[in-house]
């Protein structure tokens, strides 16, 4: 078998605070995504969340809420003001053709068994497995119980700016111990 | 995904994609199209061999190195306070072995630049066609009197993991209370921009944890200013009671620039005593961090600057496009070893010269470097790169600040771009305090990244 190599050369150019920049090479830039999303973008670090076949729309919207300050993040909002439109689309696109890879973890039974319960507001969306039944949603199945968690408490803390009205409704009621459950349940989906 | 599924996959994008004139070269699939020879397995060599056989597996690479286990200097601080076991920060190589590369577990004695060759101290002789030299850093041991390779033991600088972070975790859990923990920092650049300061941190944090709650650090700084300033700043003062720069003050840190002191010129090794023409320290635990220097073999390879400033002499320039050598285009130097682009270095311009050290863009180059190569052995121009960076700190519990750098390559050279770097946020924009939620996500950050970064340069 022979594997493919391929580059972007660069035509179109845009402009980034300025600076006039060539487009394209995509899977260059995906490459440095993988320092922190893992190689591919399947994770190996808990609160790094693998975003390979996650949708395309979804993936694009939030860099673009990134970008635009609609949505806050503790790192990404510098990172990705950086990127064109069309590379944050390119990437969009790239990392939604990777295949979701649910990722084995270790977890705590008692947990798992507690967030089935306390999960199934969340199944209307994103699966009672984590498989998402609604386009545009992302799959939790197998997605990193630690990063699960910290976005479920993102949406619970109101200091910081979430966009989703529905995410923030269905994880206000949830006690603070459901949190770290419900992660680790969709974290043990296969 | 099988080397099929990508082919198809990259067809697709490229018949798919929205960008107009993006173009894919279908390549050659001749037998054998080179080798590359890596020289040093640490993040941004790792990177290197395992991207260049992801990119082609008809390119033959071979990584040499001599450690059969890699320690990670990255989150080496937090092993040194007892925040995790060394085993953390550990990697075989085992997985780049899978991949195709042909691991020599050697120590490179030799490079011949005009035959191409490389020359171990087991008597091996490779000839490369692209060679990525990833040596990492050496010491000078220069500018302090009475400091020298001899007494790194007594004084160690933990500054390359492994024994040394060890030694200097022991040191630190015999300090009495009361004692002074006092780290000496060099000239700029040296690795990890923020590590000492980390490092202040972590140690401070310790005394709070084990009843050591009267000791101090003292950080002596050659330099004038320092890595994520202001957030180091705020959070010392939320957390071990800062005031303000100098000696003698009441928080359980202190530190000392280099025009009032920091530049420590003087050890007096019996008696634990660093100074300077203004100040004089001593200490229970001295932890010197020496001057920087390319990696021995990019010496000896003649790949490094002869003149100019502490940015040029001593390291290794490269060309924006490709990260070859300055001075060889068949030789790629990546992470540390390196001098990359301009970055107004804590406003010292004379310091203008550098992508900061740090295992994150050395990876970055690493990727940057093996798709040149790549391109190179199939007749092919380089793609353009993009150069990211993030590092995290911890710098107590549940608190992690970051920063970013983005780069690019404009008319052939190093651009820094604003938009896509800065530090995490002092104030939210309306200036109120940031919400602590934003710390604890960086500090959890810290540890899925340092799990990602290993596996994606040795998995």
């Amino acid at each position: 078998m022979h594997r493919g190599v391929t580059f972007a050369l660069a035509a179109a150019s845009f402009m980034v605070a300025g600076i006039g920049v060539a487009a394209g090479n995509i899977e260059g830039i995906a490459h440095t995504c993988n320092n922190c999303h893992g190689y591919n973008g399947v994770s190996a670090g808990g609160s790094m969340p693998s975003i390979a076949g996650l949708p395309e729309a979804y993936l694009k919207n939030i860099m673009t809420e990134w970008k635009t300050g609609k949505r806050a993040s503790a790192n990404m909002t510098r990172l990705i003001s950086g990127y064109t439109d069309e590379e944050i689309a390119g990437l969009a696109e790239y990392f939604s053709k990777l295949p979701w890879t649910p990722v084995a973890q270790k977890l705590d039974p008692k947990l798992i068994e507690r967030g089935k319960q306390a999960s199934q507001g969340c199944a209307g969306c994103h699966g009672p497995t984590g498989k998402a039944t609604m386009a545009g949603t992302p799959n939790l199945n197998g997605q990193m119980a630690k990063y699960i968690e910290l976005e479920l408490l993102k949406y619970k803390d109101e200091s910081f700016a979430m966009p989703s009205a529905m995410m923030r409704m269905v994880v206000k009621p949830l006690k603070d111990e459901d949190i770290p459950a419900i992660a680790a349940y969709y974290a043990s989906q296969q | 995904m099988s080397p099929f599924d990508r082919r198809q996959f990259i067809k697709a994008l490229a018949a798919a994609s929205s960008v107009p004139a993006l173009a894919f070269p279908a390549i050659a699939r001749a037998a054998a199209k080179g080798k590359v020879v890596v020289v040093g397995g640490g993040y941004a060599g790792a990177t290197a061999a395992k991207y260049v056989r992801l990119l082609d597996d008809k390119i033959e690479v071979t990584l040499i190195e001599p450690n059969k286990t890699y320690v990670s200097c990255p989150l080496s601080n937090e092993v040194m306070v007892g925040h995790r076991d060394i085993k953390t920060i550990e990697y075989g190589y085992g997985g780049l072995e899978k991949r195709g590369v042909n691991v020599v577990h050697d120590f490179v004695t030799a490079v011949d630049r005009a035959k191409k060759t490389v020359t171990t101290k087991g008597g091996k002789k490779f000839a490369y066609d692209a060679l990525v030299m990833s040596p990492g850093i050496d010491f000078t041991y220069q500018g302090i009197e009475g400091y020298s390779e001899a007494v790194v033991e007594q004084f160690p600088h933990a500054y390359k993991a492994g024994p040394q972070t060890l030694l200097l975790k022991k040191q630190l859990e015999a300090m009495k209370d009361g004692g002074v923990f006092v780290i000496v920092v060099p000239k700029a650049p040296f690795r990890c921009p923020p590590g000492p300061y980390e490092r202040a941190s972590l140690v401070a944090n310790y005394f709070q944890h084990h009843g050591k709650k009267k000791s101090k650090v003292i950080i002596l700084d050659a330099n004038d200013s320092h890595s994520k300033k202001g957030l180091f700043n705020q959070a010392w003062a939320k957390l071990y009671g800062w005031e303000k720069e100098g000696l003698g003050t009441n928080g359980m840190i202190e530190w000392v620039k280099g025009a009032e002191g920091g530049l420590v010129t003087m050890l007096d090794a019996k008696t634990k005593t660093v100074s300077s023409d203004f100040v004089e320290v001593k200490a229970d635990v001295l932890n010197i961090i020496p001057t920087h220097k390319a990696g021995r073999i990019a010496f000896q390879a003649e790949l490094v600057g002869t003149s100019g400033n502490n940015f040029e002499q001593g390291w290794c320039k490269v060309e924006p496009m490709t990260m070859a050598s300055a001075v060889d285009a068949n030789v790629y130097v990546v992470g540390d070893a390196c001098v990359a682009g301009e970055m107004p270095l804590y406003g010292n311009p004379g310091a203008a010269f550098d992508m900061l050290k740090s295992a994150h863009i050395a990876m970055t180059q690493a990727k940057v470097a093996a798709a040149a190569i790549v391109a190179r052995l199939n007749g092919l121009a380089p793609p353009e790169p993009v150069y990211a960076n993030t590092c995290y700190s911890v710098v107590g519990d549940g608190y992690g600040i970051s920063v970013a750098h983005l780069y690019r390559v404009v008319n052939g050279t190093f651009k820094y771009v604003p938009a896509g770097s800065g530090v995490s946020m002092m104030t939210m924009p309306d200036k109120s305090p940031v919400p602590p939620i934003y710390r604890k996500l960086e500090a959890e950050y810290t540890d899925g990244w340092i799990r990602n970064v290993l596996a994606d340069a040795f998995a």
